[in-house]
């Protein structure tokens, strides 16, 4: 894969200091006249798949929604199950450099810039599905309270009006929160260009920082303040997804776990999605030494953590559907389970429950390897999930003449595939041209920046 | 009731430089105070039941409410304990041993859970419907509830729990024990193996616990999150009752230099953090049963949203969530013990009133029916297991001091 | 610094330069703590310490008081929370007040996630903006920047400045206390006179003008919302308005028949056929019945029922008197397209003839242009339209006769 044995980002860092070498390990990258060819192949695969996503989606507001495969009962078919999906792994970032900040979990500093990346792209990709499943994308901005000449107001009692809020916000502050902690990193890469083209362009990112010590004091606290605000807005952005569902009457979905049950999930699938895009980008840019195999056991062990809590919602529901004594409850489970979604829930149990059992073992979880081989079957698991949820619930309600099955057409998978590209795409220039990990960050860590 | 297995004062216990972490000198004040005390207000309670004269009915109520609040202290400890040792917690050396305690007192609980274990074996249905099996034919729901609801299940579920528990908070103790015997982090070696294994059985049992003793009061309502709820409100009541048994050790100049200002504002943030939690599980399971409006779930708040039970119900929110939200949410509030420990008693009342709320609309939807008894059980139980606590504590370290780890906790510095 | 009114001539040697303050390095964290007390002991209070990262306990050091940035936030928050309550009431409870789910109109609980979303949203965007502002920022230049070495300060090096500008500043006396500290170097900075970094003239007009323009659109709008226009409104995306649609009675060459309405599948029979055939398709016996069911008597009630049937369902083209001059038929006569056929005028002397059970049946299955209602009217209520129509019929022709003589009085 590394086929250039000169790579610019392999080897030792230079630098006085360590400072300096965490500055040369990771500026080097964004510096670099051309990224490694491995970077190539996958913008080229990623820009490929983009191509097709934007296709799929203007022929589907150009032909309408009809193209897909939702159809009645499974109205909420692929573009549901994508959009829950993306904004799940959206979580996890936003949960590592807030959460894990105010549990002051120094080791967040090596990935929480991937994370909050992260973070951020897939929100990009999650937005697209409401806006495009709402059939007529042109008028979305109808959702939007604003004066207009029909007198209308949105209705403001229905969750996916919530949602609006809910994940616009949080598309702002995870956007904010990114933006601020590159600020200073910005600064560093602005000192060290060598053209002025950069520096222009890293200057204007930069606004100006000096790293004067009475900015740094109001940044920590604006930093602290937005963490504070991020911890409970990553709750509760997923639990307004959860409230899509769950307000309904419908077993399978009415369920008062839904909220943590959802936000438990998201962690465990967007910490997932972290491994998977840390192992190879540690790997083919030389992040070794700042993003520790240490680092991705802690990683690990929190996706076994959360494995188990998602594992505790299902076991609830089950339960507490047998222990209800409602029939449609209790079918809805049973339907699940052995219905025609069989298969479905099972590669859901097989992937989010089984696959991460093997970090109880430490060899698992300080293999490079089977840490990303475990985070892609767990993205697989939870993408089944939500499918598993919406198919299995809508196709089989209350009343037995109106079941059906639902069958996805090409366009729904291309429309899958070409999410990812658009993720990836995004991803891939991050790693290119900002700084990959927060410098600042991991160097008020080190032991040589601890005074008194 | 737990005897203190090891031969504490034979060995002589190293302390911690400049401060005293022994209980030896309080211990016999506080266990006669707490037990007298204890023994007089449950005397008065079953005295005062005596006279409501429905055959204990009225009492079982107040006693299972005032069971399920000391339960949940000690499930709240033993969760704490667990987590500490599950993620290697550092800061929280200083106050474990006093967790350790609290969490190893499952035995005196199970003595204190007889009465509402009894009230089943003897068939009755003062406090579970479901023990009457005409009751449960009533309806086809509830008939296809019977393989969990019956008393023989609902005995040998009891005896799992508390085995378990007590086995767990024994286990934690002897090992932090050991630890003092020997030093070293080996001791703690076995806590820390078997805490991930311990989680998933905690979560299990406590969760299925919470079903036993609150859900099936109502055998038709059901919550998928309950379970959550009352886990939600054990945590906000250890952490609470650990700020208060610190400030009160402090006060008789215990433990004055290991707990610093540096740990109270952890155990406030914890204390916040799990304020905002309970608010947020509440909330959900209000919003999810409003907004689908199903008979057999809205009937649950719709007894308690009416007449006298409404303003307890908005007690709980301004009380439970809104004050000690606003109140713990400066890091000044968080690091004085006169504002934290006022927080952490308004929230254990806060918790009562949580679980009197949970409990008792079942029995009395019409309104709030306060009685003495109400006050009185909380009050002698939360003594007896005061005084169960403070006898385990008799000659024992307050302070795990041969941890490797204790210098870090003491120097542990809260930004 | 003076002020120019001219710019000076270019041939001049640069003018002195003017001492912007002193700055000195530092290779690590610990000295510049150390030189920072030191400084602050000294009095001086116009200078700041540049670092890396934000070092620990520089604060106390330096004597920097707490940001008030928190209680911006909070007030943010709050005021947040309340706008997305109020906002929620005004459109949902008072403005635009409709039934949801059965749902009450101020539904608190259902309004808690946007409130909630709103309070964290201007708190974020308080925290993010407040310390740009608080902290001057963007700051694109500074006298600093022209210290080459400078550069090293967000890589690896501490540096500290004290400005000129402060009172206590002298040059010879402050390098002192600098050089005590242990610096790596004490360095002069100098006003920045003549940087070539300023920003050109012609970017900050055109950034100007840009602006201006950008307010053009907004004008535009707020000027449609004003005035009145005889044009339609442009549409850009059609959508529905102008899909095929195939109407009732019309010829659709897709189907074998060529009909565009379908007829009833061989075999079905639809729920209403298995009662009562009087009722349902107004005939006994195959003939079309000349008296109303006997389900549906000749009441005020039923009178009343009907009237309020035929004002929704038929005065659009029939008119309040069905005399066929409806608002439909009337727009359609002066539009003058010529394909228009009239609705009947149910005044006629053969429809009133004509037996109930038929004109029953017209309004249940259509006629000629005139869609069915079957579909859309209950059956009693079609009947009452009938019972209603025969009124209006009654009414075009009545005669002095048919007043009621205790009331001809009255009119005579």
């Amino acid at each position: 894969m590394t086929a250039t044995p000169v790579s610019p980002y392999q080897g030792r860092p230079g630098g006085e200091n360590v400072f300096a070498r965490i500055t040369e390990n990771v500026a080097r990258i964004a510096e670099a006249p051309r990224p490694p060819p491995a970077w190539y192949v996958a913008f080229g695969i990623s820009v490929a798949l983009l191509l097709i996503f934007i296709s799929n989606l203007a022929l589907v507001a150009w032909f309408g929604v009809g193209l897909w495969g939702t159809m009645h009962p499974v109205a909420w078919g692929f573009p549901i199950v994508n959009f829950v999906f993306w904004i799940g792994i959206g979580h996890a970032g936003t949960l590592i450099s807030a959460i894990l900040y105010l549990l002051r979990q120094d080791w967040r500093t090596a990935i929480s810039r991937f994370a909050e990346a992260m973070t951020v792209f897939a929100l990009v990709c999650a937005v697209v599905f409401p806006g495009i499943h709402v059939g007529r994308p042109w008028v979305s901005y109808w959702m939007l309270p604003y004066p207009n000449q029909m007198g209308m107001w949105p209705q403001f009692r229905s969750p996916l009006e919530w949602d609006l809020f809910a994940v616009g916000t949080y598309a702002t502050v995870s956007v904010m929160f990114w933006y601020l902690g590159m600020v200073p990193d910005f600064a560093t890469l602005r000192n060290r260009a060598a053209g002025p083209v950069r520096r222009v362009a890293y200057g204007i990112a930069a606004m100006g920082w000096r790293g004067s010590s009475r900015q740094w004091h109001r940044y920590e606290r604006a930093y602290l303040l937005l963490a504070a605000l991020a911890t409970p807005l990553v709750l509760s952005v997923h639990s307004v997804v959860a409230f899509d569902f769950a307000t309904s009457q419908l077993p399978g979905w009415h369920s008062t776990i839904f909220p943590p049950y959802f936000v438990a999930g998201a962690i465990f699938g967007g910490f997932a999605m972290v491994v998977t895009l840390v192992v190879p980008a540690r790997q083919f840019f030389g992040l070794a030494s700042l993003i520790q195999i240490r680092h991705l056991e802690l990683m690990n062990k929190i996706i076994l953590a959360t494995g188990m809590l998602v594992g505790y919602a299902y076991a609830m529901e089950f339960f507490i559907a047998w222990y209800s004594g409602v029939t449609f409850e209790q079918f809805a489970f049973v339907n699940r389970a052995f219905g025609p979604y069989a298969w479905a829930y099972w590669t859901m149990i097989l992937c989010n429950l089984a696959a991460p059992q093997v970090f109880w073992w430490k060899a698992a979880r300080t293999n490079v390897w089977v840490s990303l081989a475990v985070g892609i079957i767990v993205n697989v698991g939870m993408w089944f999930e939500r499918f598993v949820i919406i198919c299995t619930s809508l196709s089989r309600d209350f009343l037995p003449s109106s079941w059906g099955y639902f069958v996805p057409t090409a366009y729904d998978y291309l429309t899958l595939a070409g999410s990812f590209g658009l993720f990836f795409t995004l991803f891939l220039l991050f790693c290119r041209y900002l700084p990959m990990v927060a410098m600042a960050e991991v160097k008020a860590t080190q032991p040589s920046a601890r005074v008194r | 009731m737990a005897k203190p297995k090891q031969a504490g004062p034979v060995t002589p216990r190293p302390g911690v430089p400049n401060d005293d972490v022994s209980f030896d000198g309080l211990a016999p004040g506080v266990c006669r105070i707490a037990t007298s005390a204890g023994v007089a207000l449950l005397a008065v309670s079953v005295g005062l039941g005596a006279t409501e004269g429905d055959g204990f009915r009225r009492f079982l109520h107040s006693y299972l409410v005032a069971f399920m609040y000391v339960l949940s202290l000690g499930l709240g400890a033993l969760w704490w304990v667990t987590l500490q040792h599950l993620v290697g917690a550092r800061w929280s050396v200083v106050v474990r041993r006093i967790g350790e305690l609290l969490a190893s007192s499952m035995p005196a609980l199970a003595v204190l859970s007889l009465p509402i274990i009894a009230s089943v074996l003897l068939e009755s249905d003062r406090l579970f419907p479901w023990v009457d099996p005409s009751f449960m034919q009533s309806q086809s729901a509830l008939a296809a509830k019977r393989p969990y609801l019956n008393p023989g299940f609902f005995v040998a579920r009891w005896a799992i729990y508390f085995s378990f528990w007590t086995a767990l908070g024994y286990w934690l103790l002897r090992c932090s024990l050991a630890q003092d015997a020997t030093g070293g982090t080996g001791p703690l070696d076995g806590a820390r193996k078997v805490s991930p294994l311990a989680m998933i059985g905690f979560a299990i049992t406590a969760t299925c616990a919470s079903v036993d003793y609150i859900m099936t009061l109502d055998p038709t309502w059901y919550s998928t999150v309950f379970g959550v709820y009352y886990f939600a409100g054990c945590v906000i009541a250890i952490h609470s009752a650990m700020v208060l048994i610190v400030v009160f050790l402090q006060h008789r100049g215990r433990l004055t230099r290991s707990v610093t200002p540096h740990h109270f504002h952890d155990l406030g943030k914890m204390m916040f953090a799990f304020t905002v939690f309970w608010a947020y599980i509440a909330f959900s399971q209000l919003l999810l049963v409003w907004y689908a409006n199903l008979p057999e779930e809205t009937v649950w708040y719709r007894v308690r949203s009416q007449g006298s039970w409404f303003f307890v119900a908005v007690v709980l929110v301004i009380g439970h969530f809104g004050l000690p939200f606003f109140g713990l949410l400066s890091r000044h509030a968080k690091r004085h013990r006169a504002s934290l420990s006022f927080w952490a008693g308004w929230l254990l009342v806060l918790h009562f009133v949580d679980l009197y709320f949970l409990i008792m609309p079942t029995f009395y939807p019409g309104g709030v029916s306060w009685r003495v008894p109400d006050l009185t059980t909380w009050l002698g139980l939360l003594a007896l297991f005061v005084a169960d606590v403070a006898r385990r504590a008799r000659g024992r370290n307050l302070v795990p001091s041969r941890d490797p780890r204790l210098a870090e906790s003491l120097a542990f510095e809260n930004s | 610094m003076t002020v120019h009114d001219e710019p000076p001539p270019r041939i001049v040697a640069p003018s002195a330069p003017v001492l912007h303050g002193l700055l000195a390095e530092y290779d690590d964290a610990a000295t510049l703590l150390a030189a920072a007390r030191r400084v602050r002991e000294a009095g001086l209070e116009r200078w700041d310490t540049f670092t890396p990262f934000p070092v620990h306990g520089i604060d106390q050091a330096m004597g920097i008081r707490s940001t008030v940035l928190p209680w911006l936030v909070f007030a943010a928050g709050v005021t947040g929370c309340l706008v997305g309550l109020l906002l929620q009431y005004w459109t949902n409870a008072v403005d635009y007040a409709w039934i949801v789910s059965g749902k009450p109109f101020w539904s608190l609980p259902a309004n808690v996630p946007i409130a909630f979303a709103l309070a964290v949203l201007s708190s974020a965007l308080t925290a993010f903006f407040g310390m740009l502002v608080l902290n001057n920022l963007p700051h694109p230049w500074h006298p600093i920047d022209l210290e080459k070495r400078f550069a090293r300060s967000t890589i690896d090096r501490f540096f500290l400045l004290i400005e000129a500008a402060d009172p206590r500043f002298d040059s010879v006396q402050t390098r002192a206390i600098l050089d005590e500290t242990g610096p790596v170097l004490v360095d002069v900075v100098h006003e920045d006179t003549a940087s070539p970094f300023r920003t050109p003239r012609a970017v900050i007009h055109g950034l100007v003008v840009l602006l201006v323009a950008a307010l053009v659109p907004f004008g535009l709008l707020a000027q449609a919302r004003a005035t009145k226009s005889r044009t339609p409104p442009i549409h850009l995306v059609r959508d529905m308005d102008a899909q095929p649609t195939v109407k009732a009675q019309q010829a659709f060459p897709r189907f074998a028949d060529g009909r565009g309405a379908r007829p009833a599948v061989g075999g079905t029979v639809a729920r209403e056929d298995q009662l009562d055939e009087h009722l349902t398709r107004g005939t006994i016996r195959g003939a079309a019945s000349r008296v109303f069911p006997p389900t549906v008597a000749a009441d005020r009630a039923n009178m009343g029922a009907g009237r309020r049937a035929f004002d929704t369902y038929c005065v659009p083209c029939h008119g309040y008197v069905g005399n066929g001059d409806g608002m439909v038929a009337q727009r359609a006569e002066a539009l003058a397209q010529g394909i228009w056929v009239p609705p009947t005028n149910l005044n006629q002397d053969h429809l009133r003839r004509q037996p109930v059970g038929q004109l029953f049946l017209s309004v249940s299955d259509g006629i000629r242009t005139m869609p069915a209602y079957g579909p859309l009217v209950p059956i009693e209520d079609r009947w009452r339209i009938i019972m209603y129509v025969r009124a209006l019929q009654r009414r075009s022709s009545a005669t002095i006769a048919d007043v009621p003589a205790a009331e001809r009085k009255a009119l005579e």
